[in-house]
């Protein structure tokens, strides 16, 4: 009896030379993610990257909930950034909804997301610390990030999702004092993350691991599609921010900061360069805030839109732009949600990226692409 | 910068600290302090008030058993379930309540946002640990007791480091 395959598969004829490994979905340095890499001896030939472990329906419940319910489930995709992942849905329901938001409003939702931007970078320069085999890069973040949790939770009450982005404002209004600490707890994070540059990213040992490994080249930065953090490190000057300002980003000096080098090196500097940016926005934000006035419109209790129409908006989240796609057919709920993610497109350049390098690279180069596998799988 | 200078730079960053305070906090013993007194909501402003989404409160004397928060709940995670109350209240004719199941609950806090009539708001108790599934259903008469929440704790900064004292 001869065993007749399936449609639509076909044996492969094994090499040798060529040793299929699995990394992941269980192991703990690859995420919820599986990537099949073939190697020979030491060297990786071919790399397959297979997401898809954590999908959540996240668009599809998204069409079953209205407008205000769907808020604490859209931000499950990234819990560490859950203002950012949330921010085009608010934005994109305001504008299906027909509201202006008050200017103070504005500004709060800039600081709480400029807030969420750094609580990420620190999760996920913690995990590349440690992948990298240097402790203290894992300690010192973890507990740094404290200083702004602290933060967000005086702000939102809740430590990490949030569920304070709604259309036509924010839930709640500053706490008292709010600004004084906001502005000593930021200062000292910013001291202590200026402190990291000698321990980490000058340390010869790291610049040993990730310089000249994974080089992604300018044109095939901008080819793949790829955003954020791995877009300004092949020295793409692109940022969301200032390309397409948004609630009140333009009124801001924002500067982006670009490497040229595109290799991990640079992808694990530039969110460091990132997180200074972002104190020196929340200093300029809370500034420039109106001292005084309402943060939120109030709405009836389950908000219709007015036909079918649809809306594109797009932030610039953690990790690059973070795009969401609505489309409402005068219902309670909207017809479809569609996210676009960075997480996803970033790892598009990741079999190009390993192939040729060694083994022991691969947790530099996966690492520093900024994915995360919960938000490419929504 | 040679390899050496490098190294030792990275290692004496690190001594450094050697002086400084702790900052991490003794969790049992010593708890953080909060904003407020928990999450509230003013439905006449349509604004709430900032504090921590922690266990919720229930104020019989306002409660009128109009189901708004159990129907917030509904998409997000049905974890209000209204049940029936041996008390009599002038404004709940139904006699209804709300029961919350904190095995369900994500603490987003949209109920209170639901609420017209002051009645529910949340606390700063966030200790709901509890043996069995059922003892993480809360009955109308528990979320009526107000919770003692110990808050002693907060992040301060000095020359010398940030601690948690």
């Amino acid at each position: 009896m001869t065993f007749v395959l399936p449609p639509g598969l076909a044996l492969q004829k094994v090499d040798e030379r060529i040793m299929t490994l699995n990394v992941g979905p269980q192991h703990p340095g690859s995420g919820h993610m599986r990537i099949v890499v073939q190697i020979d001896g030491d060297y990786i030939v071919a790399c397959d990257p297979d997401p898809g472990y954590v999908h959540r329906g996240e668009e599809k419940m998204a069409e079953y909930r209205n407008y205000i319910t769907n808020i604490p489930h859209l931000e499950r995709p990234v819990i560490h950034d859950s203002c950012n992942v949330l921010y085009p849905y608010v934005l994109g329901a305001e504008e299906l909804l027909g509201i202006e938001v008050p200017e103070r409003a504005k500004y709060v939702r800039v600081i709480a997301s400029e807030l969420n931007r750094c609580i990420y970078i620190m999760y996920w320069l913690a995990i590349y610390g440690i992948f990298l085999g240097h402790s203290t890069m894992f300690m010192w973040p973890a507990g740094d990030r404290e200083l702004l949790i602290d933060l967000m939770e005086k702000m939102t009450g809740a430590r990490v999702t949030h569920a304070h982005f709604v259309p036509g404002g924010v839930r709640n209004d500053l706490p008292p004092n709010f600004e004084d600490v906001c502005l000593r707890q930021v200062n000292y994070f910013e001291k202590r993350i200026k402190e990291y540059a000698a321990v980490f990213y000058d340390n010869p040992i790291l610049i040993a691991r990730t310089k000249d490994t994974g080089i992604l080249s300018r044109q095939d930065a901008i080819r793949y599609g790829t955003t954020g953090s791995v877009l300004r490190a092949s020295g793409v000057d692109y940022d969301l921010r200032v390309k397409e300002p948004y609630d009140v980003y333009d009124e801001l000096d924002v500067h982006t900061n670009v490497m040229k080098e595109g290799d991990s090196y640079a992808r694990s500097k530039v969110p460091w360069f990132d997180m200074l940016e972002s104190c020196n926005i929340i200093r300029q934000a809370l500034q420039k805030m109106p001292k005084s006035g309402s943060v939120r419109v109030k709405l009836k209790p389950n908000p219709k839109t007015k036909g079918l129409e649809s809306v594109y908006k797009r932030v610039e989240s953690g990790r690059g732009s973070l795009g969401c796609y609505i489309v409402s057919d005068a219902k309670v709920e909207p017809y479809r949600v569609k996210l676009s993610v960075p997480s996803f497109r970033n790892l598009i350049a990741l079999p190009n990226l390993l192939r040729g390098e060694k083994l022991g690279n691969m947790p530099s180069v996966y690492w520093s692409l900024n994915y995360w596998p919960v938000e490419a799988d929504r | 910068m040679g390899t050496a200078t490098g190294i030792i730079r990275a290692l004496n960053s690190g001594i450094k600290h050697i002086a400084t305070k702790r900052f991490t906090l003794r969790y049992p013993e010593e708890k953080l302090k909060f904003v407020g007194d928990g999450y509230q909501f003013d439905p006449s402003t349509g604004v709430g008030i900032a504090g921590l989404k922690g266990r919720h409160m229930l104020f019989h004397d306002h409660c009128t058993g109009c189901q708004l928060c159990s129907i917030a709940c509904e998409g997000v995670a049905e974890a209000i379930a209204m049940v029936k109350v041996p008390e009599e209240q002038k404004q709940n004719k139904k006699s209804i309540m709300p029961q919350i199941d904190y095995g369900k609950c994500v603490f987003c806090g949209l109920c209170v946002d639901a609420c017209p009539f002051y009645a529910l708001y949340m606390t700063n108790d966030y200790e709901l640990s509890s043996f069995s599934k059922e003892g993480l259903i809360y009955t109308p008469a528990q979320l009526q007791v107000k919770p003692y929440v110990a808050q002693d704790s907060e992040i301060q900064i000095s020359d010398r480091g940030a601690t948690h004292g």
